[in-house]
């Protein structure tokens, strides 16, 4: 992990001298990440592609305001949330799950390779159930292995705030799968 | 400090599980959880919740994310000046060249007047101009005649002095002549 911190932070210092092969050096490393959050909170395929788009060009075009190299991945996600909520915002309330098209709601719920549609399902459907603040909160802890300290600064909230909502998330989250994960490959 | 098991770790179970503690919080946890069998439980729940929800795979970009050297993607000029260190050097550069354009704008000033003017007066009709240029002709005519005959005057009074002077200076001589005549004259009657 620190590796790859000093990697990033030495292809950034490239991209500010105007390397914009060291930046797609950058995009390549993170475009999948990135793609995924906007993907499960947004839950369209469409606009996690066009957001992630729209993401990697402003992280290049403000590079140089990244103070800390080093905090790229945090400093990357604070914008893509950013650029969901801008779509929430001018989309609102049209941005539900229930507007999905068939083809994104089946490949939202593929299962990972081992695991039960079953299983998939359950957690999709509870991950629904979850208001948007929760759910970015698991997104980010859970499928995206940040830290609490880096959580709250993409989402420009205290510590406090993002524990609370991760925790009454998982609360619910646990109630919603324990019939699940009783039947499942997990027990 | 979590010692027994009575006394639950609550949400710092949780940091646990997320790896979230230092060393020495994570030491107390796990004291806590090798006598405590709900908190192990509750622990146990919670890496099965986040196992399940682990289940949902990441998925591949349907298209991939390139960039190419475009100027409409890179940094304007400015914010590269900008962020080039040559501020001070630009707020110098810009306090001169102002002082350059105030200077010339005040000059210049004057010439447009003068412009201004010729076009006025190109705009008068050409009787006037006609009637206004033999009327500065013969002013100018007449102040010459006026200095040329001052200057004749000049000329023979100074002619009329010289030939006074002239005269006088005959008969002076003339004069010595006569004089010195009749005084041979009075010598040879003597001897």
């Amino acid at each position: 992990m620190i590796f790859r911190a000093v990697e990033d932070a030495d292809l950034i210092a490239r991209v500010r001298k105007g390397d914009v092969e060291a930046f797609n050096a950058l995009v390549s490393r993170w475009e999948k990440r990135v793609f995924n959050y906007l993907l499960r909170l947004t839950a369209s395929t469409e606009d996690a592609l066009d957001l992630s788009q729209d993401v990697f060009l402003k992280a290049y075009q403000n590079i140089r305001k990244l103070d800390d190299p080093a905090r790229f991945g945090p400093w990357l996600y604070r914008i893509a949330h950013n650029e969901a909520y801008s779509l929430f915002r001018r989309r609102r309330p049209e941005t539900a799950l229930e507007n999905l098209n068939e083809a994104d709601v089946v490949s939202l719920r593929s299962p990972a390779p081992g695991f039960s549609i079953d299983l998939s399902l359950a957690v999709t459907a509870a991950l629904d159930r979850l208001n948007p603040e929760q759910r970015e909160a698991v997104v980010l802890k859970v499928y995206e292995g940040f830290k609490f300290e880096e959580i709250a600064e993409i989402l420009g909230a205290p510590v406090s705030t993002v524990k609370s909502r991760l925790y009454t998330a998982l609360d619910l989250l646990k109630t919603e799968l324990a019939p699940v994960n009783t039947r499942g490959k997990l027990q | 400090m979590i010692q027994a098991p009575s006394d639950h770790p609550g949400e710092a179970l949780r940091d646990y599980a997320f790896e979230e503690l230092s060393a020495g919080e994570r030491a107390a946890v796990e004291q806590h959880l090798a006598l405590c069998g709900e908190c192990a439980t509750e622990l146990e729940r919670l890496r099965v919740t986040t196992a399940a929800l682990r289940t949902l795979p990441d998925r591949e970009i349907p298209q991939r994310i390139a960039f190419v050297s475009d100027r409409v993607f890179e940094p304007n000029w400015f914010q590269r000046f900008w962020h080039s260190g040559a501020q001070l050097g630009f707020a110098s550069a810009c306090l001169l060249a102002a002082a350059l354009i105030v200077s010339a704008w005040h000059f210049a000033g004057g010439k447009t007047t003068e412009v201004r003017t010729i076009v006025q007066a190109a705009s008068v009709p050409t009787e006037q101009i006609n009637a206004a240029v033999a009327k500065a002709v013969a002013q100018v005519r007449e102040e010459d005649l006026r200095l040329i005959r001052a200057a004749d005057q000049k000329r023979d009074a100074q002619y009329r002095n010289q030939m006074i002077a002239i005269n006088e200076y005959f008969t002076v001589q003339q004069k010595r002549l006569n004089y010195a005549r009749v005084s041979m004259n009075e010598t040879g009657a003597g001897q």
